[in-house]
């Protein structure tokens, strides 16, 4: 076994939250739900309502996750590198964006919606507020299994260049206005994954590597983040 | 927890490329960095009137084809000085905006291919032109991306994930990003001057790389030649602020010292460092304030090519480490192009001169927005 799961977060349109400690909700229009920094964090938060809604929604299951591995606390900046995996990501800020530069000319463009155009910025931000000093950035993948993501952060462990780390997948799903078609599911997932876990009660299972190249998680092939996401659900569920 | 014991494998450069504003391949770009020749000129691409900087680094003749944006066509010019590619390397892109040209023209009401906005478009189209097994996937990571993109390539090596790892990066000027880099208020009016007391900020420039990565052994097993060795590699946040970066600079220390220890080596082994410096004011002095704690009071000679080929972006690592080996197989510093009076704490490492590299190893190193920074220990190998 290369690493554990100890914790896992999301934000779907069903339900939000982190393993050991989600709701279940009902939306009317089966939209993802509108989050505040009170919603994620208990607290108000000027940085998060700054912040796009694809930034909000990767932010939000991250800190879910850290929380379920009972890691949201600290005192110490920690060697915690983050991944996430999207197809559309800020596209719909990038929209947004050009948009004042057309309205109002080159030099009156919105700085603050430019420095949310890049799909990273959310993981500066977990960061910032989780003390987070590993490798952070984001994988684009045609299809958004985040499985290319999960590959890399097992392959930094491999060979201990980072020892934990937080692996997910976030998209708000195709801007109306974008008529490329894509099929993915709007919301976000992370895992939190660690190579020696500080409490292997946390452990939802296992991920490992097959000869093949297949990742694996509890010895069975897995076929996306999404995937490992439900096997864990069922065993929370039982 | 069981460990695997995995054996780190030995990583080569087999084959590098680049196309910059200074050419239209890794040899041309090389000589005119040497001359201390610039591409910075004024923007014919979008109309820079109404804002305070007229000029970036592009690549001369450089059109979109058809609906497709600009990127598909510096690609097509980076591959022209490629070698074979194995169908089984695993691909890594990095770019942060990719064909956001399409979506200015789309906006525009111009016919224009949306699929280019997205940035898994790059792999996607690298791995067709290639003919590879792998779909790829791309690194985004501000302007650390290719540094980024390569640490991961080489750790896919070095854990025997795969055998063989292309990584190709790109990014253009658009007037998205022009626009938004001077609504930052980070663009020079003037050609940057890196590491100059009286910078005033980046010129931004179009650039893209490749380079073919490969372990020891199947390097050796295909008879491919070795430009460099890729000997370590580190990279950190700072966490500390979202667009700018930590003044102590200790972000970058971290990521240094990562790729110093991955590497087995101390910094007195360093010989040169091939520095982000995009002539951003913060950027600069951060930078300098991290080389002079992991350096000391040791003038190492340090450069920036960002006053000749602007600021590549997402792109700017892969350039910078081609660049970088090459200056390795010639054993010679290039000059940083606009440098002439130094920022406090830079005396005596950064010239406006060519000097000789004196050793076998230099140091890469790159940050960007979101705290990002990332390091690559580079070693000399055979000559391109």
């Amino acid at each position: 076994m290369i690493a554990s799961v100890t914790g896992i977060g999301w934000v779907k349109r069903e339900s939000m939250g982190s393993g050991r400690g989600h709701q279940k909700f009902q939306s009317k229009d089966a939209a993802l739900p509108k989050l505040t920094s009170r919603m994620v964090f208990g607290e108000v938060s000027p940085h998060f309502g700054r912040l796009d809604e694809y930034s909000k929604l990767g932010l939000a299951a991250a800190a879910f996750a850290l929380k379920d591995a009972m890691q949201d606390k600290w005192k110490n900046k920690r060697p915690i590198g983050i991944i996430v995996s999207t197809v559309h990501g800020c596209l719909a800020t990038d929209i947004d964006y050009f948009e004042t530069v057309m309205t109002f000319g080159g030099n009156l463009a919105s700085p603050n919606l430019f420095a949310c155009t890049l799909p990273n910025i959310f993981l500066g931000e977990a960061a910032i507020r989780f003390g987070l000093t590993g490798p952070g950035f984001a994988v684009n993948e045609p299809k958004l299994t985040g499985l290319r993501g999960l590959r890399m952060a097992l392959s930094s462990m491999l060979i201990d260049d980072c020892l934990t780390m937080l692996v997910g997948t976030a998209d708000p799903g195709r801007p109306e206005s974008f008529q490329h078609d894509t099929n993915v599911t709007p919301g976000a997932l992370f895992l939190f994954i660690e190579k020696s876990p500080a409490d292997d009660s946390l452990s939802y299972g296992g991920l490992d590597m097959a000869p093949s190249g297949d990742i694996l998680f509890d010895g069975a092939p897995a076929h996306s983040l999404e995937d490992i996401f439900k096997r864990i659900s069922k065993g929370l569920t039982k | 927890m069981e460990s695997r014991g995995t054996e780190i494998k030995k990583i080569w450069i087999v084959d590098a490329n680049a196309v910059t504003a200074l050419g239209q391949n890794l040899g041309d770009t090389w000589e005119g960095l040497v001359k201390g020749a610039t591409g910075i000129r004024e923007i014919d691409r979008f109309c820079p009137q109404g804002y305070y900087s007229r000029l970036a680094a592009c690549v001369e003749g450089l059109k979109p084809t058809g609906d497709r944006s600009l990127i598909h066509s510096l690609v097509e010019i980076l591959f022209k000085g490629i070698g074979p590619v194995p169908s089984d390397a695993v691909l890594v892109t990095a770019t942060t905006k990719m064909g956001i040209d399409n979506l200015e023209r789309l906006r525009r009401k111009e016919a224009a291919r949306g699929g280019d906005v997205l940035l898994s478009c790059l792999p996607e189209m690298v791995s067709q032109k290639l003919g590879l097994k792998d779909t790829g996937t791309n690194v985004s990571a501000s302007c650390a991306s290719s540094t980024i993109a390569i640490t991961q390539g080489a750790s896919l090596i070095a854990s025997g994930l795969a055998e063989a790892v292309i990584v190709c990066c790109a990014d253009v000027v658009t007037e998205f990003t022009f626009s938004g880099f001077c609504a930052l208020k980070v663009v020079s009016a003037f050609p940057a001057r890196p590491f100059d007391r009286s910078r005033s900020g980046l010129t931004l420039g179009d650039g893209a790389a490749a380079l073919l990565m490969m372990s020891e052994e199947r390097a050796v097993r295909d008879a491919r030649s070795c430009i460099a060795v890729v000997r370590g590699w580190g990279a950190s946040n700072d966490a500390f602020h979202i667009t700018s970066p930590a003044q102590n600079g200790e972000g970058l220390v971290m990521a240094i010292g990562q790729a110093l220890a991955r590497a087995g080596l101390k910094q007195e082994d360093i010989f040169a460092v091939s520095a982000h410096g995009t002539g951003t004011t913060y950027n600069d002095l951060m930078e300098i304030k991290a080389l002079r704690r992991v350096f000391g009071g040791r003038d190492i000679p340090v450069y920036s090519v960002k006053g000749s080929i602007g600021h590549t972006t997402g792109a700017a690592g892969g350039i910078e480490v081609a660049l970088a080996a090459k200056a390795l197989s010639v054993r010679m510093v290039p000059p940083t192009t606009g440098f002439k009076d130094p920022e406090e704490g830079a005396e005596g490492l950064v010239s406006a001169q060519t000097a000789p590299l004196a050793g076998d190893l230099c140091l890469t190193s790159n940050s960007g927005f979101g705290g990002i920074n990332a390091a690559i220990v580079l070693e000399r190998g055979k000559s391109i």
